[in-house]
Formats: C-alpha cells, sequence, structure tokens
C-alpha cells in the first residue's frame, strides 16, 4: 500500500464517519484542536480506522501520542510496514 | 467615574450579601434536608434538594446583584415536547452554573473537576448528584445519565469543557451527545452572553451588565436520530455559536 493510497483511505475514514470537509483534512490538521474530536471521537476513529485498513490499533501504545493527521498517517504506514514485513 | 463607583457598590454589596445568604441557605436546608431524610425516600430527598439549588441560584442570579446585573431570558423552545431535557450551553464564565436556575426542572449538572473542590457549593453539588465527568469512565457516565434521564431528571452540560477567553465558541467533547443518542432525550441549546463580565477570567470583580440567555427550541430524537455523536455535537455547536453570535451583535 502506497503513502497516497493510506492517506486517501484515512481520509475517507474522516469525510465519511465525521463529515469533516476535505479541505481540512491537511497533514499539519491537529485532529483534537482543529478537527475536533475528542477522546471519545477517537474510540471511533481508532474503530473506523480497524475496519479501513483491518488491522489491530487499539491497544498500541503509539496511538496515544498522534496528534496531528500527518502523525495519524506515518503511524499507519509504520503498521502496514510492520504487518508487511 | 460612574462605572467604577458601579463596579464599586456592585462588588461591594454582592460579595457579603452572597456569603450571608449561602450560609443561610445552606445551614437551613441542610437542616431540613436531613430531618426529612428520616421520613421520605432518597429519591424524593434528592428532587427537593435540586429544587432547593434552584430556588437558591434564582436569588443569586436575580436579586443579589440587581439593578447592576441584569438578566433577560428568552425562551424559543414554547413548543418544546415535555422534558427531560439534555441543556448544552456555552460557556464563558464561573457563574454559569448558577443561571441553569432559569429552567424550572429536576437539573442535574455536569461538570468539571474544580466545582467539587468549593467550599460548601461543591459538596452541596456532590450531594444533590451533580456529575463530575473527568472523575469516572465514560461507561460509569453513560450508566448514571441514563438513569437520570430514566426518572425524568434533566441535564444540563458546558461541554467545551472550560471557559472561552474570547467571545467564541470552543470545540464540544461529545459525551453528553452520546448520552443522546443512547436516551433519546430531547436537546435544548441554551446560548448565555454578557456573563463573561460575571466575573472575568482571571479577576473575582463583577461588572455591571446584562446577561442575556437564550433558550433555543429543542432538538428531538426525530431530528438528530440519525447523525452519530461527533455530527450532533457539531451541529448544536454551530447552532449556540451562531446564536450567541447575533445576541453579542445586539448588545
Amino acid at each position: 500500500m502506497t503513502e497516497q493510497e493510506v492517506i486517501k483511505l484515512i481520509n475517507e475514514v474522516f469525510i465519511d464517519s465525521f463529515e469533516i470537509e476535505k479541505s481540512k483534512l491537511l497533514p499539519e490538521a491537529n485532529i483534537f484542536i482543529d478537527l475536533g474530536l475528542d477522546s471519545l471521537d477517537v474510540v471511533d476513529l481508532v474503530v473506523a480506522l480497524q475496519k479501513k485498513f483491518t488491522v489491530t490499533i487499539r491497544d498500541d501504545e503509539r496511538v496515544r501520542g498522534i496528534r496531528t493527521l500527518g502523525d495519524l498517517q506515518q503511524f499507519i504506514l509504520t503498521i502496514k510496514k510492520e504487518i508487511g514485513k | 467615574m460612574t462605572r467604577i463607583l458601579k463596579i464599586a457598590c456592585l462588588n461591594f454589596f454582592f460579595y457579603p450579601f452572597f456569603i450571608i445568604f449561602t450560609m443561610i441557605a445552606f445551614t437551613n436546608l441542610g437542616s431540613l434536608i436531613l430531618l426529612l431524610a428520616l421520613f421520605l425516600p432518597k429519591r424524593k430527598i434528592l428532587k427537593l434538594l435540586r429544587q432547593a439549588i434552584r430556588w437558591y441560584g434564582a436569588v443569586v442570579i436575580r436579586v443579589l446583584p440587581f439593578p447592576l446585573i441584569r438578566l433577560d431570558y428568552k425562551n424559543y423552545g414554547l413548543n418544546d415536547p415535555p422534558g427531560p431535557y439534555l441543556f448544552v450551553c456555552n460557556h464563558r464564565a464561573a457563574s454559569d452554573p448558577f443561571f441553569m436556575a432559569v429552567f424550572p426542572y429536576e437539573i442535574v449538572q455536569i461538570v468539571n473537576i474544580w466545582p467539587f473542590r468549593l467550599p460548601a457549593l461543591g459538596t452541596i453539588a456532590k450531594i444533590a448528584g451533580y456529575l463530575s465527568v473527568r472523575e469516572m469512565p465514560y461507561a460509569k457516565f453513560a450508566a448514571k445519565t441514563a438513569k437520570l434521564i430514566a426518572q425524568g431528571v434533566s441535564l444540563a452540560a458546558f461541554p467545551e469543557g472550560t471557559r472561552s477567553r474570547d467571545k467564541s465558541v470552543g470545540q464540544f467533547h461529545s459525551a453528553i451527545f452520546r448520552t443522546a443518542l443512547e436516551t433519546h432525550a430531547a436537546i435544548v441549546p441554551v446560548c448565555i452572553t454578557g456573563n463573561e463580565f460575571a466575573p472575568p477570567i482571571g479577576s473575582g470583580f463583577l461588572r455591571p451588565g446584562l446577561v442575556k440567555i437564550h433558550r433555543l427550541p429543542a432538538l428531538t430524537w426525530e431530528k438528530y436520530g440519525t447523525f452519530n455523536a461527533f455530527k450532533l455535537k457539531n451541529y448544536v455547536r454551530d447552532m449556540i455559536a451562531k446564536e450567541v453570535s447575533m445576541m453579542d451583535k445586539t448588545e
């Protein structure tokens, strides 16, 4: 899966599950401040991402460090690479 | 000069009377509730206590600061279905919880940690079953709020979680909206302006002015049932932000 494919799928999650406008989905956008998610929304986000990428990230400690959309994209890319190995 | 005099008068009279009234109210109320607790069931006692808090709040917001701080309450929800309701309010001042006294219902407020630490007020809030949302896991919060709604108790929340410093309406937390989706209770957006001076953040000094409270028409399950929590919180936030902006323009 390429970086562009990952970004596209993550954006789809934000658009489909949270109805956030595509124009707001910038790598530097803070998930909490700019996109308006809270800790409970993040649980929904994790569920949606797990479904979209068929991965298990719920218990991954690295999720706690994610602040921006760019962080999330890099995290999913890393996870996919780890699974590929 | 006149304004400085008004501020001095307001604070000189308000705080002593507030403290005296609070002491008298809480002493008498506490004694009465303790006495009644011997004869009445807990549910009835809680209902009485919440009613008494409303009366106390009404005096604090309508009588003690009058005429230097006046209240203008408009109810646009006259055709709302019967409660219980989820009152969702914007948050600019520490005094906001007192303004919930304008609503003639049994209400439990959802508060942050610090109000529970206030002397007397925090203790009464705890006894009245107010919920400190940050001090319990969401599952417990959901169970407690669902039980209250089932008992016919309305809830009041300030989902920004913290006071706005620039009159804007901040991002909302979704907990109360998840309660709405689980209980199907009607959501009542509440817009409060003018309260940013009662008192301003970082100051204890009240300023004279007009506090406006607009109760918007309820958003019923029929209207929001297809929304998810994220969409619902932003929908209500937009409604409140739009009204608050108009209210600020007509100061």
